[in-house]
């Protein structure tokens, strides 16, 4: 527990945590200082100069954004000149920004037309300027005006925290313009299209490509939810208007790391209107798929579902809901009485390592060693993962990144040799193990530190797992997709035939949900119940059309062990049904009803199982490559939307 | 590198001297400001860039004689503001030598049209004194606008009229003034002029 400092803000008494700034302290007491440069989580630069406050005592006004709270202050945010001073900055801004709140896209989120209202200044007492910067609109993603720019720096400094360093300053005072690296398009920059600016921007300057005449900000309906696109379960607010949605932003404030969303997370909705969309049930006539009722499809399924029984095969991907996962395991169960059923989990985890792993708090971690993950907001491989990570070791967290088993064995060594209490079980596994510098380093790092965590691929989790016997560190397998933690805790785990089994051998009836990575299945009946006409869909007999996740509400179990509410955003396409909803109408159609979840999944989470040595091996048969199985989970996705635009551009350039 | 070669960095103080080479204030303070913004100036608080560049605009104007009074209201503001807001002490010190400036007593009339330190072009004329001027047309050739008049005296020929200066054509370089060796060109106020100009 951190010491607290007592102050007083406006008259308001409050109490904070030793090291908080003014800013954060004084929207603690609820009273707003206006900053237009201040992102909550990161070193304040004091640049706007709009959160200046008196401090009794003080030799004169002071930046709250870059100040500390002290014991016994006592804080003025509105005298006279305070506020002379903030409508003085406000003012020479606004004789450099179009005033064209009228038709502007940021009308309703903009920080600068917020604060011009609160000091009511309707136009600015000062010489107007028009620069007439070219606008950059030559990607589908990110929109820069650079006229409507404040010169804040939110954006530079987003960018550069999270390590992908794309804008940066060109110029000096008002003549400046946030730009790439040699003024190029954002495409030929290092950019990775996250919009991780766009959500940083306070005003027009960067925005969503697409939005112009999209609705104004107060009309849409806001819905916080989270992200199934890859292992990262990224919290997300979906704003939809007439039932579609518009834009997603990333959630949360930016005093968390996790406050990143990437292209695919941002930009991949345009799927849910495209041609690739598939908005009523479909059936085989020959050899063309047509479009039929649920009830015929239903009771079609239902018939080859119960003819088949446990011969019957269900493989499924992990991107569905706990809700659809414990349904779907209930409808094998139950309904269709077979046990071959397994999801894509299987080709990158054991169902222990999703069972085990630990729950973490990145933004508290201060060691952070990285197991065999390749992750990269490049490839898009938990690509949140990685902004987190580099925005902590941005803050002060030390990082370790290791690929090698034998590391992580000579870590645990070095625990040991350098005084851990051990276990006789664990001292046999390392009897035989060297340490190196490099491990005594890290375990040095580990043992100093007050909440070191482990991100490791789920085929070491065994293996990492062992160092948190002799160290106080949480060890968490970081999945490929968003609910693998949910739906093996819900139940859906393998059962008689394994995933790649059912893939690659030969099925009665096959029924699969979602779009797994598989491009060709040998099956005499195949049921494919997806949002989207992929690949395996078009082979499909029946093709059930599914809800998208934003189309869908529930929980998953995100990869650091906590239960996020997803929500509808938008009304399902056409005909389509969430997933958990079409296995009730088959189990119905087969004259048999669902039983509950037998698992709750919150108590699952709570359990606390005890860690046992596991030898230093990595669990071999979970060799997936992340960036393909990325591709082909979200493949529909990226096809019918703008992404692959952004595909077809990285390949351009990569052949350069 | 050399030490002729290297490059050197303009401190606040090479600003004040550039400033104070002028004699009028407000050309004091406009070249204080445009010194200050070219190099010294970094740019990292609002209240100092965006206000200096202001400034600068305002204070062109109160130099080219287009100026009221609003605009040294918003100088002063400026001044003020950037006193208290700015950052570090590069920016209060240009805001203290703008209020200090604004002050000064000559500054005022450029708001009513004059220049009493005869410094500022739009308020102050060349002139060529007919009785002074020997045509000996070194003023001529200084000239670069055209804008003086006149030929220049052979020996032994008669009938030659003084130089003039076309006042539309002058763009108050001050070459002339320094060529010629009568002293028969004089800088004087536009009131001056006023009533000499027929």
């Amino acid at each position: 527990m951190s010491k607290t400092v007592d102050l007083t803000i406006d008259g308001k008494k409050v109490t904070v945590n030793e090291g908080v700034t003014i800013v954060d302290a004084a929207e603690k007491a609820g009273v707003h200082i206006p900053n237009l440069c201040y992102l909550k989580g990161m070193k304040g630069i004091g640049a706007c100069r709009m959160c200046l406050v008196e401090v009794e005592g003080g030799r004169g006004p002071i930046t709250a954004c870059t100040s500390k709270v002290k014991e016994g202050m006592n804080i003025t945010t509105d005298s006279e000149k305070v506020l002379e001073m903030r409508n003085f900055v406000l003012d020479l801004i606004l004789s450099m920004h179009p005033l064209d709140c009228m038709t502007c896209t940021k009308a309703g989120v903009c920080n600068l037309q917020k604060y011009a209202y609160d000091n009511g200044i309707k136009e600015s007492s000062f010489t107007r300027k028009d620069f007439g910067y070219p606008i950059d609109s030559a990607n589908p993603f990110i929109k820069r005006d650079p006229d409507y720019c404040i010169l804040c720096g939110k954006c530079v400094r987003a960018c550069k925290e999270q390590g992908t360093n794309v804008l940066d300053f060109m110029g000096r005072g008002v003549g400046s313009k946030v730009v790439t690296a040699q003024d190029k398009p954002l495409q030929e920059s290092d950019c990775t299209f996250c919009g991780s600016c766009i959500d940083a921007c306070p005003v027009n300057s960067l925005l969503e490509a697409d939005r112009w005449r999209k609705g104004r900000e107060w009309e849409y309906v806001k819905t916080a939810s989270t992200c199934l696109s890859c292992g990262n379960g990224c919290s997300i607010v979906v704003s939809s208007k007439d039932d579609s949605v518009v834009k997603i932003n990333s959630a949360g404030d930016y005093g968390t790391v996790e406050k990143y969303i990437c292209a695919q997370g941002r930009f991949g909705f345009d799927a849910l209107t495209s041609d690739l969309r598939i908005n009523a049930p479909m059936k085989r006539v020959g050899k063309k798929l047509e479009e039929t009722t649920w009830e015929d499809a239903l009771s079609i399924v239902a018939e080859h579902l119960k003819k088949s029984g446990k011969n019957a095969s269900i493989i499924s991907t992990a991107n569905i809901l706990n809700e659809d996962a414990s349904a779907l395991a209930s409808l094998a169960s139950s309904a269709i009485k077979t046990k071959n059923i397994d999801t894509t989990v299987s080709l990158y985890s054991g169902d222990e390592a999703m069972n085990l792993s630990a729950s973490a708090d990145l933004d508290s971690a201060d060691v952070i060693v990285v197991a065999g993950l390749a992750t990269s907001q490049y490839t898009r491989v938990l690509p949140a993962l990685d902004a987190a990570i580099q925005k902590r070791v941005a803050r002060g967290a030390k990082l370790v990144v290791i690929d090698d088993v034998k590391a992580l064995a000579s870590i645990a060594k070095s625990l040991v040799t350098k005084g851990a209490k051990s276990t006789k079980e664990l001292d046999a596994a390392l009897a035989k193990v060297k340490t190196s510098d490099e491990s005594d380093a890290t375990a040095d790092m580990i043992a100093a530190a007050a909440s070191p965590v482990i991100f490791c691929s789920p085929s070491l989790f065994g293996a990492a797992n062992n160092l948190s016997l002799v160290s106080n560190v949480s060890v968490v397998a970081v999945p490929y997709e968003a609910n693998a933690r949910g739906v093996v805790l819900s139940g859906l785990t393998a059962g008689a035939k394994s995933y790649s089994d059912i893939a690659s051998g030969k099925n009665d009836v096959l029924y699969v949900v979602g779009e797994p990575p598989i491009k060709k299945a040998d099956a005499k009946f195949l049921i494919v119940q997806t949002p989207y006409l992929s690949d395996l869909a078009k082979q499909a007999d029946v093709i059930l059309p599914a809800a998208s996740y934003l189309e869908s509400s529930g929980t998953i179990v995100n990869y650091l062990g906590k239960v996020k509410k997803v929500a509808k955003a938008a009304s399902p396409a056409g005909d389509a049904k969430q997933h958990k909803d079409i296995f009730a109408d088959i189990a119905k159609a087969m004259k048999a009803t669902l039983k509950d979840a037998k698992v709750d999944v919150k108590k699952s989470l709570k359990t606390k199982a005890k860690v046992k040595v596991n030898a230093f091996e990595k669990v071999k048969g979970l060799d997936v490559n992340p960036v393909d199985l990325n591709d082909k989970i979200n493949k529909s996705v990226i096809n019918s939307s703008r992404l692959l635009w952004l595909k077809e551009t990285e390949m351009a350039l990569a052949s350069k | 590198m050399t030490e002729d070669n290297k490059e050197k960095i303009m401190t606040m103080k090479d600003v004040q001297a550039k400033a104070e080479e002028k004699k009028c204030a407000a050309q004091q303070a406009l070249v204080f400001v445009e010194e200050f913004l070219s190099e010294p100036m970094c740019g990292r608080c609002f209240p100092c860039s965006f206000g200096c560049y202001e400034a600068n605009i305002r204070l062109k104007k109160i130099v080219a004689g287009n100026a009221s009074d609003e605009d040294v209201e918003r100088l002063r503001r400026i001044g003020t503001n950037m006193l208290e807001a700015s950052m570090c002490k590069k920016g209060k010190d240009t805001a203290a030598f703008i209020l200090d400036k604004i002050a000064a007593e000559d500054f005022a009339g450029h708001i009513s049209g004059e220049c009493s330190k005869r410094e500022c072009g739009s308020f102050s004329s060349y002139l060529i004194i007919p009785e002074k001027c020997t045509i000996c047309g070194l003023c001529l050739d200084a000239c670069k606008d055209h804008a003086i008049t006149g030929e220049k005296r052979k020996p032994y020929l008669s009938g030659y009229q003084p130089m003039e200066i076309a006042q539309k054509r002058c763009t108050k370089c001050g070459e002339c003034i320094k060529v010629c060796p009568d002293a028969a060109i004089v800088l004087i106020t536009s009131k001056e002029m006023a009533g000499t100009v027929k």
